[in-house]
């Protein structure tokens, strides 16, 4: 099976690879993992004026997991929080041109999205 | 329909789900032998037949080992291609697919995390398609750990920092180990309550939540061992 070019460029170059500090001031991260196939996926954001001004991850997986997380986080920075909510694995699979056996990377990064979101949430809430 | 009382017994007869109700070789009716009644030729089973089924045990967690291997020689003996060598095609390859499918039976039977696996696959069902989700700190623990395992991949394996990495990794390999043996005991646990669950055999609203919740936390735990046994490998791949 071949990548598509999105892919290997992705995977090539990831964009916004690296972490932020857990307890930093409005980050939230999405930790999420896939049993089946072994990977492991951290997304987080960083939100300010309810705005996400940045957006790292760190994936240990194959190149279309890679490419997903790395697509999610070009696609997060800028967008409101609502905005952010409605990113669906269909895009990214779009986007990527994944093939069947590979929509599950992509809704492996929807998870950590949502999964991101839902932390910073619960952070903003609790103060 | 059933005048002769004899069919109760499937213990000592030689009958099991079949695919076809017509010997495909004399077209007379076979009623579960899997040998025909009238022209003493092989049958081939149901591709529907559960393993359970096929070895005559309970579908029960807990299993008796001797019994499933005393039958898996007593098919054996009837199914296997040894035996078929100066029979015709059709007879060598429904001894063949007889044997795949005993085979096969048999390895999932006698492993209990197989077993499990099976059995939910067989229940389940809608429990199947629930994704689980392994607890954070696993993935955090995971996650360390990859990174540990990316260094001492780039690192020149004849350094110090390399040794030490090296050392680190075997005391977190005992970490998972310890972790996957811990869902193991979980699991034979799960076992007994499922067990326990079937041989009450009740049918009250209880219960049903009651099985459900056990093939979901059976789900859960098989898949998070999973995850962690293929970590491991790939670990012990890694600093071999």
């Amino acid at each position: 099976m071949a990548y598509s070019d999105k892919v290997v460029d992705h995977f090539n170059n990831p964009r916004n690879m690296g972490s932020f500090k857990k307890d930093e001031e409005g980050v939230g991260t999405g930790m999420v993992g896939a049993p089946e196939c072994g990977d492991v996926m951290k997304l987080q954001i960083k939100v300010q004026n309810d705005t996400i001004v940045d957006a790292k991850f760190k994936t240990f997986g194959c190149g279309s997991a890679i490419a997903s997380s790395s697509l999610a986080t070009e696609w997060l920075k800028g967008k409101t929080i609502e905005e952010a909510q409605q990113i669906k694995n269909t895009d990214i699979v779009q986007e990527l041109n994944l093939p069947p056996v590979k929509i599950h990377c992509s809704v492996l990064a929807e998870d950590a999205i949502k999964a991101a979101l839902a932390d910073y949430q619960k952070k903003a809430d609790s103060k | 329909m059933d005048g002769h009382g004899h069919t109760h017994s499937t213990s000592d007869r030689r009958e099991l789900q079949m695919a076809r109700s017509m010997c495909w070789h004399c077209q007379s009716e076979v009623s579960g032998e899997y040998f025909c009644d009238r022209c003493v030729k092989v049958q081939p089973v149901s591709k529907e037949l559960d393993y359970f089924t096929c070895f005559g045990i309970p579908r029960r967690l807990s299993i008796d080992q001797q019994k499933l291997e005393a039958k898996f020689y007593e098919l054996s003996r009837a199914f296997h291609p040894d035996f078929y060598q100066n029979k015709s095609d059709a007879e060598q390859t429904i001894s063949l697919g007889n044997s795949a499918m005993l085979n096969t039976a048999y390895r999932t039977l006698r492993d209990p995390i197989q077993r499990a696996e099976y059995l939910l696959d067989l229940e389940a069902g809608a429990v199947k398609d629930i994704r689980t989700t392994p607890p954070a700190d696993l993935f955090e623990e995971i996650l360390e750990l990859q990174e540990t395992l990316d260094e001492f991949r780039a690192s020149d394996r004849a350094s110090d920092k390399a040794a030490a990495l090296r050392t680190q990794l075997q005391s977190e390999r005992a970490t998972l180990e310890q972790r996957q043996r811990d869902m193991e005991a979980q699991i034979l646990q799960l076992f007994g309550q499922w067990d326990a669950l079937q041989d009450r055999g009740e049918a009250t609203e209880q219960a049903r939540a009651e099985r459900s919740r056990i093939l979901k936390d059976m789900r859960v735990i098989l898949s998070n061992r999973t995850y962690v046994k293929n970590i491991v490998n790939d670990l012990v791949a890694t600093i071999a």
